[in-house]
């Protein structure tokens, strides 16, 4: 027995404390406008967002969303059913409470001669409250309200760096296919309401299985797929990627780390939410016609194929880096495109490790491009050439991060990897699975050209002794060390994600 | 008595703490670690005698140890499941072997004391370290009780002989001969090794011994008529048979594997001792005794190991006789003797084959030591026709040498005549009936004239006449520990023939072939592994020419009168005060018999005409096709990258018309599929 039970709308906690967080900058920020006072700030917002890690881990600990036949406390609704903290959830309001962290800590350094600080950081936290709602989210309003609450201050964040005209370009591209994007996955909401009457998921889910929507097939198809649509912008798939290269180029490093871990995880978990809750595969394949798996099977393969592809002759690292992002994203929608009628928690769970994974691998990869911006060393390849002489430790973490992307065994990246290609296998996916391994092998190519180019090429140029910032440094070798932590983490993650997986297709 | 086996591990493990001990701490030791070796060997000798001793009172031993792995997978007679295990299989014959290998160790190590420690040899921590490990592997493959294990021991043995053969690894030849000797036999162990899973596969089991091995379910298989992997019980079994087959060919030097054994002489002379007479070579028909069982079911696979051992015989006598090299007419000598014992299994006489193997071990072991102590003599010189006249100034070592000698040329009554006359005798009776049994019979009787004659050319050449060198005139010291393991052997030598008088017994009609009840089970036996029950399986009908008796006398009075004349000839062109070469009387044959009929010749033509040029072939489909592929494949992905890129053009508005395109791409294909149109 507790000796006290919290109130429901406790249970949003971790996206309410990232709310509250930002509130607390705003606050300071009014009582000293013009501080630069880039440890408070930037310490306020890690606070927050570890506090938020805590409390989305305590949860998890404690029994949220376990099932309560297995000694759990069930789900948890809020709002009548708006909200939803499940495992999933909880899974998810990690990911996003860790990268935060991370991009705060970052931060320190990056924007330390930053005008706009506090600015800076709240809009970073209402961001992440944002991607904290949507793992939460349970009903097409909701979804679209907390996902819009993430975008808006994600366009605000690229173009932050005023007078960089490549900031400025990438964040109004973003805008600009953003609001095509979100009038896209709108106007699918509108179509999926007016074929099934509902907003609220399982209500969607009720009308879908007793077959009321049947008449309307073809306009319910038409809602899922701009629905897909809506998903695809956020995590950055094919065809809704094109402001993904641009927009990473162009923002500051820590915030091209933020979007495309963050952001494309919280992109994911709505996307899970929706399709495993409200459009149950068998019962609205026989309503539309089609298995909606069939469309994330043709992006899986698009997508990891088009990202990997125009990855590997990048010139730019950070650019190099967001198509590689683009080919992650490719992998993780696998695990969409392997639910099947009765089975599909492997896969999917695999896709959540993979996600998890790639929140460390990928934020700490953009956090070493961050050190590269900070050093002032330039963009390309070869302005890398023999940073390892330099900087052993981080570029010991940049060839972690690299082959932990590549999916080089034993790093978490193989493991998470191995379990979509087995998943994959598992639901007869021979294509998919195919494309994941040349893919795979593909990129193995330009991720470790960057690791030769730091450790093995000689410096175009002498440099001096770089400086060692110490937060970037502080960033960058957590997410090394969880990258390498999650060989013996390994076993939990996977449960956890494979128990969530079970619970939504249940 | 039952108790004594608690200590069996220990017999092997006792040589493996000495080469432990060798190798980490000999550099320290006064003897440089040949104590170690020699107290190991010596405990391994005792306890061997022990085991000898409670096999005699009526007790076996046969213990699984450890089991290291099982399968469930179910083999091809429908058994469910499959284990590995080490385990000790202790019967009259392993007993028996455990004694010599032992033994023949133990003296090696004393002998060592005098060939290597008194001339100042370097790197001895390594010698012993690698003479502890091969012993250790020798007891462990003899008492193994399944032919995995066997099979673990038995390249465990191949791969301490390419230590020693390379002892001296700075000459140029050492090296090259110990590789070739480990690639030799390596090429037949891949047929073993083959063999193994095949009789793995077969019948879920790889035991010797007991209700479950692998014999016992070969002839439930032949008995019930099944059919094997497509063929019949017994084509199967003799092709399995036939697979192991080729591990002992190898590591025996049978005809054509045998090439490897006389480049084997650039090893130290001790280490030939040990593995002419007890390890290496003597594995190889070990195993076929060991699992004699198995091959009496197949009639062909015997018929084939007999011939095989005939031929070898003859064919190794003959290039005997032309050597110069004391060592290397050893060499040949134990080729020609190993092909007796096949030969004697190979027609069913088990006891014949143990026997010569026996004898053989103390002949061999003793002709090597005394060549060895005859090369200290000689300030290590090795070719004979700088010897002559040893006999007056070493006298010990030309009386033990001479003692090995008649037992090698089968003269009687010294061990060689009475075990070499057995397996002759069984091969006559069962050659009567079977027309290839004769002719493996015709050469192995032709094989012991020649084996007379090189065996005394030898004797005179090296200790009679005048002495031919300054070497010869003034030889150098030997001390106790050579002389002493060489008196131990001489004696052996001339008594061993006792285990066993087969003619004398069905002549006088009295009970005196001790080896045959031993092996026959009369004291301790497991079960199915003995003579008669051997016998049983065996497929052979025999036939005497007027009567067993006559037969018996016909047979020994034959090989006898050859060997005398072999002896003779050697006698009366060698015997002289100034020998001289008489090989220009061969003619052309000489050059052939010189060349050892060019085994090595065609050998290396396979490897250089055949091998390589498939190798090369092979490395050109890597280097083009393979290479190739992936080569292109790597441009083209380059190449389509470098396109792909380009869908990226920095304009906004192209970004959302391509947006909208691979949407409504999209939409068009689930429509489709959907159906939504229609």
């Amino acid at each position: 027995m507790e000796l006290f039970e919290l109130p429901a709308w406790t249970a949003l906690a971790p996206a309410l404390l990232l709310a509250l967080t930002a509130m607390a900058l705003f606050i300071i920020d009014s009582i000293a406008p013009d501080s630069r006072n880039s440890g408070l700030l930037a310490g306020t917002t890690a606070a927050g967002s570890i506090v938020s890690l805590g409390v989305a881990v305590w949860y998890l600990l404690a029994g949220v969303g376990t099932p309560t036949v297995d000694g759990g406390r069930g789900v948890i609704d809020v709002l009548g059913d708006q909200f939803v903290v499940d495992q999933l959830a909880l899974f998810f309001m990690i990911i996003v409470a860790v990268v935060t962290a991370l991009v705060a800590v970052a931060s320190y350094d990056y924007m330390e001669d930053h005008t706009y600080q506090a600015e800076y950081y709240s809009l970073v936290l209402l961001a992440a409250t944002g991607m904290s709602f949507m793992a939460a989210a349970n009903s097409l309003v909701t979804i679209f309200i907390a996902l819009e609450l993430a975008s808006l201050p994600s366009y605000a964040l690229v173009s932050i760096l005023k007078d960089n005209r490549g900031s400025v370009e990438g964040g109004l591209k973003y805008f600009l296919i953003g609001a095509l994007s979100s009038a896209i996955f709108v106007y699918g909401i509108s179509l999926v309401y007016g074929a099934t009457g509902h907003l609220q998921l399982t209500n969607i889910a009720e009308v879908v299985e007793a077959g009321d929507a049947d008449p309307y097939g073809g306009l319910l198809g038409l809602g899922i797929l701009m629905l897909i649509g809506g998903f695809a912008f956020k995590t950055a798939s094919v065809p809704f990627h094109f402001w993904a290269p641009e927009a990473y180029e162009g923002a500051p490093a820590p915030i091209a780390a933020f979007l495309s871990s963050a952001s494309k995880a919280a992109g994911f978990v709505i996307a899970f939410r929706v399709f495993t809750e409200a459009f149950p595969v068998g019962e609205t394949a026989s309503a539309i016609g089609v298995d909606w798996t069939l469309a994330f099977i043709i992006l899986a393969i698009v997508t990891m194929t088009l990202g990997n592809f125009a990855a590997a002759t990048q010139n730019n690292v950070k650019r190099m880096l967001a198509y590689s992002s683009i080919g992650h994203a490719g992998y993780a929608l696998i695990g969409l495109a392997g639910i099947s009628a009765g089975g599909g928690e492997l896969v999917m769970g695999a896709a959540m490790m993979h996600l998890f994974v790639y929140g460390f691998m990928n934020t700490g990869a953009f956090l070493f491009v961050a050190l590269a911006e900070y050093w002032g060393v330039g963009r390309t390849f070869e302005d890398y050439n023999g940073l390892g002489r330099r900087a052993p430790v981080a570029c010991f973490a940049l060839a972690i991060f690299m082959f932990s992307l590549a999916g080089i065994p034993p790093l978490g990246g193989f493991w998470s990897k191995y379990f979509l290609f087995t998943g994959a296998l598992e639901a007869g996916l021979l294509v998919v699975a195919a494309a994941l391994v040349v893919n795979s092998a593909l990129s193995l190519y330009y991720y470790t050209r960057l690791v030769k180019a730091v450790w093995i090429e000689e410096p175009v140029t002498e440099r001096d002794a770089l400086s060692q910032p110490i937060g970037l440094y502080a960033a960058i070798v957590v997410a090394a060390v969880m990258t390498l932590a999650l060989l013996p983490l390994f076993g939990p993650v996977a449960d956890t994600a494979v128990d969530a997986a079970t619970a939504m297709l249940a | 008595m039952e108790d004594v086996f608690n200590y069996a591990p220990a017999i092997a493990l006792f040589p493996l703490v000495a080469f432990v001990v060798a190798l980490t701490f000999g550099k320290y030791m006064p003897k440089k670690g040949a104590l170690a070796g020699i107290i190991a060997t010596g405990g391994s000798l005792a306890l061997s005698v022990l085991m000898l001793v409670a096999v005699a009172s009526g007790e076996v031993y046969h213990e699984t140890l450890y089991q290291w792995a099982i399968g469930d997978a179910a083999s091809e007679i429908g058994a469910d499941g499959i284990e590995f295990t080490f385990g000790i299989l202790i019967d009259p014959l392993a007993a028996l072997m455990l004694v010599i290998v032992s033994l023949i160790a133990f003296l090696v190590h004393i002998f060592s004391l005098g060939y290597m420690n008194a001339e100042g040899e370097t790197g001895l921590p390594r010698y012993y370290a690698s003479l502890g490990l091969f012993t250790f592997s020798m007891l462990a493959f003899v008492y193994a009780d399944n032919l995995l294990m066997a099979f673990m021991f038995f390249e465990l043995v191949g791969l301490c002989s390419y230590l020693l053969i390379g002892f001296w690894f700075r000459t140029r030849s050492a090296p090259s001969a110990a590789k070739k000797a480990f690639l030799v036999t390596r090429f037949g162990d891949y047929f073993f090794l083959l063999g193994v899973v095949a009789i793995a596969a077969t019948f879920g089991t790889v035991a010797f011994a007991g209700d479950n091995s692998f014999i016992a379910a070969a002839e439930s298989a032949i008995d019930n008529g099944d059919t094997l992997f497509g063929f019949g019980a017994e084509t199967w079994v003799t092709i399995t048979a036939l697979l192991v087959l080729g591990g002992v060919i190898g590591k025996s030097a049978q005809f054509p594997l045998h090439t490897w054994l006389p480049d084997a002489m650039e090893g130290p002379t001790t280490v030939s001792a040990l593995i002419h007479a007890a390890t290496m070579v003597a594995a190889g028909v070990y195993l076929v005794a060991r699992m004699f069982g198995y091959y009496a079911l197949s009639p062909t696979a015997l018929a084939i190991i007999a011939f095989v051992g005939g031929f070898t015989a003859l064919f190794a006598a003959t290039m005997g006789v032309v050597k110069d090299d004391i060592k290397q007419v050893l060499a040949y000598s134990t080729i020609s003797q190993y092909g007796y014992m096949m030969l004697g299994l190979g027609v069913g006489g088990y006891v014949a084959g143990v026997f010569h193997l026996m004898n053989h071990a103390f002949f061999k072991a003793l002709l090597f030591l005394g060549a060895g102590a005859v090369i200290v003599l000689m300030h290590h010189e090795q070719d004979m026709w700088k010897m002559g006249g040893l006999k007056d100034k070493a006298p010990i070592t030309y009386y033990t040498f001479l003692a090995g000698a008649l037992a090698l040329a089968g003269i009687i009554p010294f061990s060689g005549f009475w075990s070499k006359d057995e397996i002759l005798y069984d091969a006559l009776i069962i050659g009567l009936e079977e027309p290839i049994i004769l002719a493996a019979y015709a050469m192995a009787l032709v094989a012991v004239f020649f084996t007379g004659f090189y065996t005394f050319r030898m004797v005179f050449l090296t200790f009679h006449g005048e002495p031919r060198s300054e070497a010869a005139e003034d030889p150098h010291d030997i001390g106790w520990s050579i002389k002493a393991p060489l008196v131990v052997l001489g004696v052996l030598a001339l008594v061993a023939g006792i285990a066993n008088l087969a003619p004398v017994a069905k002549l006088a009609q009295i009970d005196i072939t001790f080896l045959e009840h031993w092996l026959d089970g009369e004291y301790g036996a497991v079960e199915g592994l003995t003579y008669s029950a051997y016998g049983e399986l065996l497929a052979f009908e025999t036939a005497y020419i007027g009567g067993e008796q006559l037969t018996v006398l016909i047979a020994a009075g034959v090989s006898l009168l050859l060997a005398f004349s072999g002896a003779g000839l050697a006698w009366k062109l060698y015997n002289v005060p100034e020998p001289v070469a008489h090989k220009e009387r061969l003619g052309s044959a000489r050059q052939t018999l010189e060349s050892n009929y060019y085994q090595d010749e065609y050998q290396v033509w396979l490897a250089e005409g055949f091998t390589q040029p498939l190798a090369r072939a092979a490395d050109r489909f890597d280097q083009t096709v393979i290479d190739g592929v992936v080569n292109s494949v790597s441009t083209a992905s380059l190449f389509s990258s470098s396109r792909l890129k380009r869908i990226q053009t920095g304009l906004v508005t192209n970004y959302a018309a391509l947006l909208v395109a691979g949407f409504i791409g999209l939409l068009l294909v689930l429509g489709y599929v959907g159906g939504w149109f229609l």
